[in-house]
Formats: C-alpha cells, sequence, structure tokens
C-alpha cells in the first residue's frame, strides 16, 4: 500500500503540509486517518469545515478505529450554538477564526495525551481563509507548528491546491518540513 | 569711424556692420571707435563715445563694481596683453542690464598701440543658461549628468534630497555609484544590465534599480538615460524618478488583491464542494435531518462570513481611496 505521508519520516516527528484538490480533500482526509492510526498513532483532527459526528460517521465506514480519533471540533458551536464536550473525544471551539481558544485547545490535548504516540491532522487550512486574514493564519500556523516541535509530535496540514497564495504558501513552506501534493 | 584715421572701406565696413560690439581705444581708454552694434547694444551713440573715456563709467555706473572690474581688468594684464571671454554686465543708456563677453586684441599703429575689443551680449544666452539651471534644479525628479567616465557634472537639488548625498559630495567623482549600490553582487547585476541595454541603444528608459540613500534607507528610482554632446565630448544625462512609494503601492494593491481572491473565490469553492459534499450524503442516505440541518447551518454561515468579507474589502477600498464617485461610494457602503 503507498502511503501519502512517508511513516518513518512521521516516526521522525516530520511537518507535514498536504495539498488536495478540492474533490479530493475529505477522501484525503479519511485515508490519512487510516494510514496513521494504522502506525499506531492517536490522531487529533482539528476540523474546521465538517462537524465531528459526521467525520465519526464517516470514519466508521471506512473501517477507521474511532479510539485512536479525538476531535477539536470548530464547526459544531459555530453551526447549533451548543454542544457537550466529551472528554478524551472532542472539545469544541466556538468558531473557528477563536485561534486562542483553538491554540489552548491543542496545548491542553498534547498534554493529557502525553507519552503517547500522536498526531496532530489539520483540516483544513483553506477553511480557516474564510475566517481569518493570511497573515493571521500564518501566525497560528506557526505558533501550532513551534508547539509540535516542542513537545515532539508529528503534524499534517490539509489545504487545497492553488488555494493559497505564493506568500501565504512560502511561509507555510518554511513553517513545515515537507510538502505533499497529493493531487 | 574713427576720428583719428580712415581705415580702409572694407575693413570699415566689417567693423561697423559686426553683430558684435566693437570699441577701438587708445591704451589711455579713449575711444577711438564705436560701430553700430556697440550702439545699440549700450544705447550710445558714436558722438558721445568717441573721443572720450567717459563711456567706462557709464557702462558701469556703481563704483564698487566699476573698481572691481578694473582690478579684474589690470590683473589679467599683468600677465598678458589681452584677455579673453572676460565676462561683466553693463548698464545700458535705458538703466538695463547686458551681460557682455569681452575680448580683446592690441594692436601697434604708427601713431601708438590700440586695443580693439570685441563685446559680445549674452545675456539671452545667459538667461537661457539661468533658466535651464533653473529647470534641473527645480526639476522633482533626479536629474545629474555624467562626463564620459562616469564623473559627476550636475547633481540637482531632488538628487541630493532622495540619496541625501549633497553636490559637494558627488560632483566631480565616480564615487556615488558605489556609495549607492554598495552589495557588491547588485552593484554588478545593474551594470550588466546596463552594459546590455547600452551595447543595443544608447539610452535605457524606466530602468528600475534599488538603491541605498544616506540615511540607510532603500528608495526605488525608476531611470532614464540620454547621451548628450559631440563625439570628442560626450555626456550621459541621467533622469532618476524615485518611484518607492508608487511601488509601494502597486505592491499593496497586488497582495490585497491576492488576499481578496484567496479570501473570497477560494472560500467560495469551499462552501460549494461542502454542499457538493453533503448532496452527495444525502443522496446516500447517510445524514440524519438533525445531521443536514447542522451541515447546511455551517455553509449558511460560511456564506455570510464570504459576505462579511466582501463588505471588508468594500471597506478598506473606499477607506483607500478618497477618489471614488459619491455614487459608487454610496453603493459600496451598502
Amino acid at each position: 500500500m503507498a502511503f501519502i505521508v512517508n511513516p518513518d519520516e512521521l516516526a521522525r516527528k516530520r511537518l507535514f503540509l498536504i495539498l488536495a484538490t478540492p474533490g479530493n480533500i475529505r477522501q484525503c482526509n479519511t485515508d490519512l486517518i487510516k494510514e496513521v492510526s494504522g502506525l499506531g498513532y492517536h490522531t487529533v483532527v482539528i476540523t474546521t469545515n465538517f462537524p465531528y459526528t459526521i467525520l465519526t460517521k464517516l470514519y466508521g465506514e471506512q473501517g477507521v478505529d474511532l479510539t485512536k480519533v479525538s476531535f477539536i471540533d470548530a464547526v459544531t458551536r459555530n453551526s447549533i450554538g451548543s454542544a457537550v464536550e466529551i472528554p478524551g473525544i472532542v472539545r469544541f471551539i466556538n468558531n473557528p477564526a477563536n485561534l486562542t481558544d483553538m491554540g489552548i485547545a491543542v496545548t491542553e490535548i498534547l498534554k493529557e495525551r502525553s507519552g503517547q504516540k500522536v498526531c496532530i491532522l489539520f483540516d483544513s487550512i483553506s477553511t480557516l481563509l474564510i475566517y481569518l486574514s493570511s497573515p493571521n493564519i500564518s501566525k497560528f500556523i506557526h505558533f501550532v507548528t513551534n508547539k509540535l516541535r516542542l513537545m515532539d509530535i508529528s503534524g499534517i496540514f490539509l489545504a487545497t491546491e492553488k488555494g493559497l497564495d505564493p506568500m501565504l504558501m512560502n511561509q507555510l513552506t518554511t513553517f513545515v518540513d515537507t510538502v505533499i501534493d497529493s493531487g | 569711424m574713427t576720428n583719428r584715421e580712415e581705415p580702409g572701406c572694407i575693413e570699415a565696413g566689417i567693423l561697423e556692420n559686426a553683430l558684435v560690439m566693437i570699441a577701438v581705444m587708445e591704451k589711455s581708454g579713449t575711444i577711438l571707435a564705436w560701430n553700430q552694434a556697440a550702439e545699440k547694444i549700450t544705447g550710445y551713440s558714436k558722438e558721445e563715445v568717441i573721443g572720450k573715456t567717459t563711456i567706462w563709467k557709464k557702462l558701469y555706473p556703481k563704483k564698487e563694481y566699476r573698481d572691481t572690474v578694473t582690478q579684474q581688468i589690470a590683473t589679467i594684464l599683468t600677465k598678458k596683453k589681452y584677455f579673453e571671454n572676460f565676462e561683466t554686465i553693463i548698464t545700458t543708456r535705458s538703466g538695463a542690464s547686458r551681460i557682455i563677453l569681452w575680448n580683446t586684441k592690441e594692436s601697434s599703429h604708427k601713431s601708438g598701440p590700440l586695443v580693439v575689443t570685441v563685446g559680445q551680449d549674452i545675456t539671452r544666452l545667459r538667461q537661457l543658461d539661468a533658466f535651464r539651471d533653473s529647470v534641473i534644479e527645480n526639476a522633482n525628479v533626479l536629474i545629474t549628468v555624467m562626463e564620459s567616465e562616469g564623473k559627476i557634472a550636475v547633481w540637482n537639488k531632488a538628487a541630493e534630497e532622495i540619496t541625501g548625498y549633497s553636490r559637494a559630495e558627488v560632483v566631480g567623482s565616480r564615487d556615488i555609484w558605489k556609495t549607492l549600490y554598495p552589495d557588491s553582487e547588485y552593484r554588478r547585476t545593474v551594470t550588466r544590465q546596463i552594459t546590455e541595454i547600452i551595447s543595443t541603444k544608447s539610452y535605457f528608459a524606466n530602468f528600475d534599480t534599488k538603491i541605498r540613500t544616506k540615511t540607510g534607507a532603500s528608495r526605488v528610482i525608476s531611470w532614464n538615460t540620454r547621451q548628450i554632446g559631440e563625439d570628442n565630448q560626450r555626456y550621459a544625462i541621467a533622469i532618476g524618478r524615485d518611484i518607492t512609494e508608487q511601488k509601494k503601492a502597486e505592491e499593496a494593491l497586488l497582495a490585497y488583491m491576492t488576499e481578496m481572491a484567496m479570501r473570497i473565490q477560494q472560500p467560495v469553492g469551499i462552501v460549494r464542494d461542502n454542499l457538493q459534499d453533503i448532496a452527495q450524503l444525502i443522496r446516500d442516505g447517510k445524514l440524519s435531518k438533525d445531521e443536514i440541518a447542522m451541515l447546511l447551518d455551517a455553509q449558511v454561515r460560511n456564506a455570510a462570513q464570504i459576505g462579511n468579507n466582501v463588505q471588508e474589502f468594500q471597506k478598506a477600498i473606499l477607506e483607500e481611496n478618497s477618489e471614488i464617485p459619491e455614487a459608487y461610494r454610496k453603493f459600496l457602503e451598502g
């Protein structure tokens, strides 16, 4: 089976930026979860696009071991106003623009899972563009990647290809170790 | 023409009709000949001038200036018996000032040495020079003139203001280019580009370079050059327009348009793709009513946010550009 991310690089706690076509990005997300879970990682999905309930359903249908996935959900509360957090499974952010809360949630989840094989999957940088300017997105991704490096955690950032301007793309490229165009 | 001795008719005609003022005088300053041009330029007739020395006091009525001119002439005559291209300002009969360029020649005559003085009225020429200097000096673009070896001959006020280097620091030297382009690699690149352009045509137009000013600031200059002068004495005139602010505005506009494309076009695509995904999930019977509602709500919020983004951009456009007509301003304000 061909991997989207190289398992050796993942083991070396590398950071990846994966570019996918709009039509392929959902499937790419699911394939990555299966791949990373299969390698024994617990995946923390930061979702800014689809609510965790739907993602759970889709992952389940595709045979993903849901005990190895937890969520930071920036969609549900933004849509229906309230949602109860389930410890160890899902944390909610009021909306994708609330980067402070998102940063706190990332820090806390990583602390909770300290000592485990953890991988962060950020889906997606492109959706953040609806809510934030590119300088703010760049600052936030810089913050998250720094945190991941300090805590020695691997991370995968998803974005739609050709959706980022050259300046933002350049900056993101410097924050990660590998850029993969998954097509 | 002269009250002392009649010269030949031809010579007399030439002297009389010459377009420059010609005066023949004794060493004492007594005027022996005064041609038509002299009459016309000074306003003083032959009858008033010939046989007298008083004309010089009339032409230089201010004692202080007259003494200065006399002193200068005396100094020149200690070294040689004539003077060349000696410039003075005379006052004419009407009180007007004229700039005269004097050349003299001493000739011997049986009655004693005579001095032939030729005066060219260069007032108009000097006015044109002054006008040209004033244009160069007051232009709001950097103007410099270089001699063939690259030495700076002219460095106007705008050049001083833009670069921070004064005329005294620049004129007569070719070092300014090293100072303005301190990075040797960049300097080489610029020199190579200029050489390439010059090899195909003798000038360049709208050639942009980045200079370092005296304060260490970086400025973008758009250069236009022309070669002037004859083969044996060629100059290059370079006109540099400081386009730093224009460049910044262009970059800002580009950044603004890119951001706009990224934050409007791209998000609209995301909403479209999400809706396609949702439609497919519905067709596949994978979603409950509540889930469908939640997903659609999320897309509605996304769409609303895109709308807000558009309004933000419109507001930014209005703030940045005060020249937008009122009708469009109201439309953009929504």
